[in-house]
């Protein structure tokens, strides 16, 4: 830590000339305040444009999504640099390796002034920041972020999702406060439902007599029963289907995970018997072919063009995008309660959306006006920039709201080289007002029907310390590769329900209960 | 054959020379040395020179701290692999894949060589290594992409099932059939690459011992038997030997491509677990550890089946 | 008794050349019909494929994917790149192999042995990414294309094929007649080795060569600069796109994608796969028989 404070405390004395500058060893708490600023030869405003009298330059690592372009041929750099007096020159690594060269960043010590769009992990984020290489950035927030400063303020939930337990916060997060970005609609399809006469359904047991007469009633009206009642995505990681279906039995999933909270008590319900119900809902679906057969198998290709097929009675995704052409059939449906009356939308994803999305480094010299930088994006003017480009040529106003212009999106990946928005994951702002394309009216009337189910609050995964974190690590690795190996086998009737004890008893063994100590032991601190 | 025994025969004479006096022997031999001091040299720098990161293996290794100032963990990790749950699943399905593997896929190449080599038309026989050869090119994305267009419920594979009586079967999401496919699509994909290697020793197999089996009347399977394959086998030898030596090895990628839950409980291997979680995760010392063990595993055997080579056989690696 | 013999010979000859054909024919439809798929689909609608409608014949006859594949750039730049890593990289495969193949296979070699040892304990071992990393960093090899070629100079796998080569089919006798002659190593190594090892020098050729086609790993992580990317690190980027599971909303511009690449990935498999191809049959011109034998005698 001390060789790399040296190292830039060096170059700008060089930089600035002077022969003593007027930092000292004992940089304790207050490290980012002492930083030796170049404060002096190109001053930092606090507000308004441009950030710095005289250009600087800063050199970030991101990820390029196969949907994007050269980033310097975007105009959101290209226009914000011109008002922010900051060139940013990108390192671009491609998604596919781009977790190995990340490592080797930091491995090599090759670190670039930022990270943009890092996908920083809790526990790279604790082990870099932990080690200096990257800086604290609480602070900074502080005094040259207002706009993700309030942000913070309004949804508490961000900082406890990103302070560390030593209190210091090393990344940011991409931040979500439209409601409709994040979660899956719950698409049904409106034509079959018309052609056969039936009401959507309401609960779980109407969801089931829905299916099956999507199932039997022909109602593509090809006279072959080839319908597909009902699919979902697969997932790496979970299984989808569970999740979506998890409120109507009274599960939720906080925390990142397969957690209900309960009084302030964290219950990690896989062995719970709502659980089993599920399952066994789940698996009468799946029994009766009311549940696509290919749900644990099909790539994502084929699931969208499942979507775009109009074959599909029931679906879930965050937007009509996929089946455009074919809108019209589908309407956004409302989470069918339970056997219990359970009526929950439960995956849903917490407003700091995209952890470890920003970072400064320890050989930035200009990280006050790095944070000022992205701090623009953070507001409503900075993520329209991003998001829709120049306003004439990308996007125009209706009501002061963007849009992007027909002619544009006309252009086949147009979208993807004009903003790095395309692809996931970049430091913004997405809000209501910057989410026309993704929440058009249809996605709109679908996320008010979700609405009223959604939990009040969503508890973004945790901040462990690193020994913590290494030992969530391992006992997630089996744990939660063995939830969903069975429940995957319980649902198909691979394993029968008989095989529910013998399911507890494992789990136990794997020791669910220490891990949900260690959530609960988190949430504690969290809520402090 | 003739040639190794030759070898072997020459060997034999040199022995008592080279006991004389070793220095001037390697004197007298200085340019073949000359020759080895570029090869070596890169083997020093490029793969000794960086053997220092193996104790990432028994280190928690935080890329911020770097390789040795990462703290000792000891043979944690060794222990975490041990004690997964997972371990003996994974240990078995790694090891059936391999053995499986040797014992059917590994001969299919040398008969495609022979048979190659049998045909008497020469274009047929173009046309034969030519198409066999194509496969190695597709990705396996692509590969597992037609797999499950050929084996899905409706696909071709279960049509033929089902004209002939028989219920169609869910291939991709059984575990029973996990092992079937994956080894013999590999058969399909490989077996044309590999037997470039048998072709181009067979051409190196001496026409005169061809002519005197058939002068002595033998059938063709037996020229096969006597002349063709002791002529490749130095090169079968070392090739198993190779193979041997990679026994704790399966490429992750096509097997993750496979992979479901549902046929998991065969297509659970080493290499994908350490994919899933240690370099999707960037646990490098996790992944070390892991890799160290198998390389002490591969290296073993192949100790092991070398001294057997050499003790039963004219070839072996050393 | 040998007019019996000459009677059933040329049946058993027969019989024998009918199995060898029926099964050869075999082998070919078996391969073939996968390889015709590919194509079909390359020429296919891609919901088309998608949805399993494509078993042999293109459905919904489409020239799209050829089309925006000929339209990217990116593919044509690494193309180039492509070739020009591997011809390079190629040549200097080939020396550093033979240079250690040869001395190796000497039976006469003091220390080969123990050389071998050496040598085959770094298939086993390596340091892993990062000290690997740190070397090529350190001989400012970064962003360069020798990043690419000088550490994978030799394949010890290869090494070890060409040795076995060397020792079982050049007969030590001719060697050590050549030494008597008064020829020196590298002389023997140039004038008879080599010339007698056509067969085994093309598949090392081959072997090579198609490794440098498609290895994509080293490029992924020492070359930043895109202008140097090659073709393989731009097909995955397609090919792997389809693969992504659906990353939870915000991936707006990536699901146009999905669809997308679905539709050109046979395409870009048989644009990318067709070089390769033609190569075989010039390695193949040099697996001919009693090459070896004529030598012998002259």
């Amino acid at each position: 830590m001390l060789r790399h404070w040296g190292r830039s405390a060096l170059a700008t004395m060089i930089v600035s000339g002077l022969i003593l500058a007027g930092c000292s060893n004992n940089n304790g708490g207050s490290k980012t305040e002492n930083q030796p600023s170049p404060a002096s030869e190109s001053a930092v405003k606090v507000e308004g444009f441009p950030i710095v009298e005289q250009p600087i330059k800063l050199k970030m690592f991101t990820r390029i999504a196969p949907a994007n372009g050269p980033f310097k041929d975007m105009p959101v750099f290209q226009e914000y640099e011109k008002l922010s007096n900051i060139q940013v020159a990108f390192t671009e690594a491609p998604t596919d390796g781009f977790a190995e060269k990340k490592n080797l960043l930091f491995a090599a010590n090759e670190l670039p002034d930022a990270l943009y769009r890092s996908e920083l992990n809790p526990l790279e984020t604790i082990r870099y920041g932990t080690a200096g290489q990257l800086i604290p950035l609480e602070n900074l927030i502080e005094q040259y972020a207002p706009n993700l400063k309030n942000l913070m303020e309004q949804y508490p939930e961000i900082r406890s999702g990103i302070t560390t337990p030593e209190g210091h916060i090393y990344s940011i997060p991409g931040i979500v406060t439209t409601g409709s970005a994040r979660t899956d609609k719950r698409w049904i399809n409106k034509a079959w439902l018309e052609k056969l006469n039936l009401e959507e359904p309401k609960t779980t047991d109407e969801l089931y007599k829905v299916l099956l007469a999507f199932r039997d009633g022909d109602p593509n009206g090809n006279g072959k029963s080839d319908e597909i009642p009902m699919t979902a995505r697969k997932a790496a990681a979970g299984i989808p289907i569970v999740n979506m279906m998890a409120g109507s039995f009274g599960l939720d999933l906080q925390l990142g995970y397969n957690i209900n909270i309960e009084d302030g008590k964290i219950n990690i319900w896989s062995s719970d018997e709502k659980h089993k119900e599920l399952l066994m809902y789940l698996n009468k679906l799946y029994k009766e072919k009311l549940l696509d057969p290919e749900i644990f198998t099909h790539t994502e290709a084929q699931y969208l063009a499942k979507q775009g097929s109009g074959n599909t009675g029931l679906f879930f995704d965050q937007t009509n995008n996929n089946f455009l052409p074919i809108q019209d059939q589908y309407v956004g449906t409302a989470p069918p309660a339970g056997p219990h009356g359970d009526q929950m939308q439960s995956t849903v994803a917490p407003v700091p959306r995209d952890f470890g999305a920003f970072a400064i480094t320890s050989v930035n010299k200009y990280p006050e006006a790095t944070m000022r930088w992205i701090d623009y994006f953070y507001s409503d003017e900075g993520s329209t920039l991003l998001r829709f480009g120049r306003e004439g040529e990308n996007y125009e106003l209706k009501d002061g709201m963007p849009y992007y212009k027909e002619d544009f999106l006309a252009i086949t990946g147009a979208q993807g080289k004009m903003t790095p928005y395309a692809g996931g994951g970049a430091p913004h702002l997405i809000s209501d007002k910057v989410a026309s394309f993704i929440n058009p009216p249809q996605v709109q009337e679908a996320f008010a029907k979700l609405e009223p189910y959604m939990p009040k609050i969503r508890y973004a995964a945790p901040m462990f310390d690193e020994g913590t974190a290494q030992k969530v690590n391992i006992l997630r690795n089996d744990i939660d590769k063995y939830i969903d190996e069975q429940s995957t086998k319980f649902i198909v009737g691979a394993l029968s329900f008989d095989k529910w004890e013998e399911f507890q008893a494992t789990l136990k063994k794997m020791k669910i209960d220490e891990l949900e100590q260690l959530y609960q032991e988190a949430y504690d601190k969290m809520e402090k | 054959m003739k040639s190794a025994q030759e070898g072997a025969a020459a060997l034999s004479h040199i022995q008592p020379r080279r006991g004389n006096s070793l220095v001037r022997n390697i004197a007298k031999r200085y340019d073949l040395y000359l020759m080895l001091l570029l090869p070596i040299a890169w083997y020093l720098i490029f793969n000794y020179g960086p053997l220092y990161g193996l104790q990432i293996a028994f280190k928690n290794f935080n890329p911020a701290k770097g390789i040795f100032g990462s703290p000792w963990e000891g043979f944690g990790h060794f222990e975490r692999f041990f004690n997964s749950y997972y371990f003996w699943r994974l240990l078995w399905n790694t090891v059936s894949i391999n053995l499986f593997s040797l014992l059917i896929a590994f001969p299919v190449p040398i008969m495609l060589a022979l048979i190659v080599n049998e045909i008497r038309s020469k274009t047929f026989s173009k046309w034969l290594q030519n198409i066999t050869y194509i496969p190695h090119f597709i990705s396996v994305v692509v590969i597992v992409g037609i797999l499950n267009v050929f084996l899905s419920p409706t696909g071709p594979i279960n049509m033929l099932i089902e004209a002939f009586g028989g219920t169609s079967v869910r291939f991709m999401e059984a575990a029973g059939w996990f092992k079937t496919i994956f080894i013999s699509s590999n058969i399909w994909q490989n077996m044309g690459w590999q037997s470039i290697i048998y072709i181009a020793a067979l051409s190196g197999v001496n026409p005169q011992l061809y002519e005197a089996a058939k002068m002595d009347g033998a059938s063709r399977l037996r020229r096969i038997w006597h002349v063709s394959l002791p002529g490749i086998a130095p090169v079968i030898v070392i090739l198993l030997i190779l193979d041997i030596g990679h026994f704790m090895n399966v490429g992750f990628e096509k097997i993750l491509l496979m992979q479901n839950n549902l046929n998991l409980e065969s297509s659970d291997v080493i290499s994908t677990f350490v994919y899933t979680t240690g370099i999707l995760k960037g646990e490098y010392s996790y992944t070390a550890a892991i890799g160290l063990f198998n390389s002490v595993i591969n290296l073993i055997l192949l100790f092991m089946v070398n001294r057997f080579a050499r003790k039963t056989s004219e070839t072996s690696l050393w | 008794m040998s007019k019996q013999q000459a009677i059933r010979k040329p049946s058993d000859e027969r019989a024998f050349d009918f199995v060898v054909y029926v099964i050869a024919a075999i082998i070919i439809i078996i391969v073939l019909y996968p390889l015709l798929f590919i194509v079909s689909a390359s020429f296919s609608d891609p919901s088309k494929v998608l949805n399993g409608d494509v078993w042999l014949l293109p459905k919904g006859v489409t020239l799209e994917a050829y089309k925006s594949i000929l339209h990217n750039d990116k593919i044509w730049t690494g193309y180039r790149n492509t070739i020009v890593y591997t011809v390079v990289g190629t040549v200097i495969n080939i020396i550093m192999t033979i240079l250690a193949a040869y001395p190796l296979s000497r039976p006469d070699l003091p220390g080969r042995g123990a050389i071998m040892i050496l040598i085959t304990l770094t298939m086993f071992f390596g340091g892993g990414l990062i000290p690997t990393y740190l070397l090529v960093k350190e001989l400012g090899m970064v962003n360069t294309m020798w990043a690419l070629i000088v550490p994978g100079a030799i394949a010890t796998y290869n090494l070890i094929v060409m040795r076995t080569y060397f020792q079982s089919s050049i007969p030590w006798e001719l060697q050590e007649a050549a030494h008597m002659d008064g020829c020196s190593n590298w002389r023997l190594l140039f004038s008879i080795i080599l010339p007698l090892s056509k067969p085994i020098l093309a598949v090392m050729v081959l072997f090579y060569a198609v490794g440098h086609w498609n290895s994509y790993f080293a490029a992924l992580i020492y070359i930043r600069d895109e202008a140097l990317h090659p073709l393989q690190l731009v097909l995955r980027e397609i090919l792997m796109i389809s693969q992504s599971a659906g990353i939870e909303g915000g991936s707006v511009g990536l699901e146009d994608q999905i669809l997308l690449a679905e539709s050109i990935k046979f395409a870009v498999i048989i644009v990318s796969t067709l070089p390769v191809l033609i190569m075989y049959p010039f390695v193949q011109r040099h697996f001919v028989k009693g090459v070896m034998i004529g030598s012998i005698k002259g």
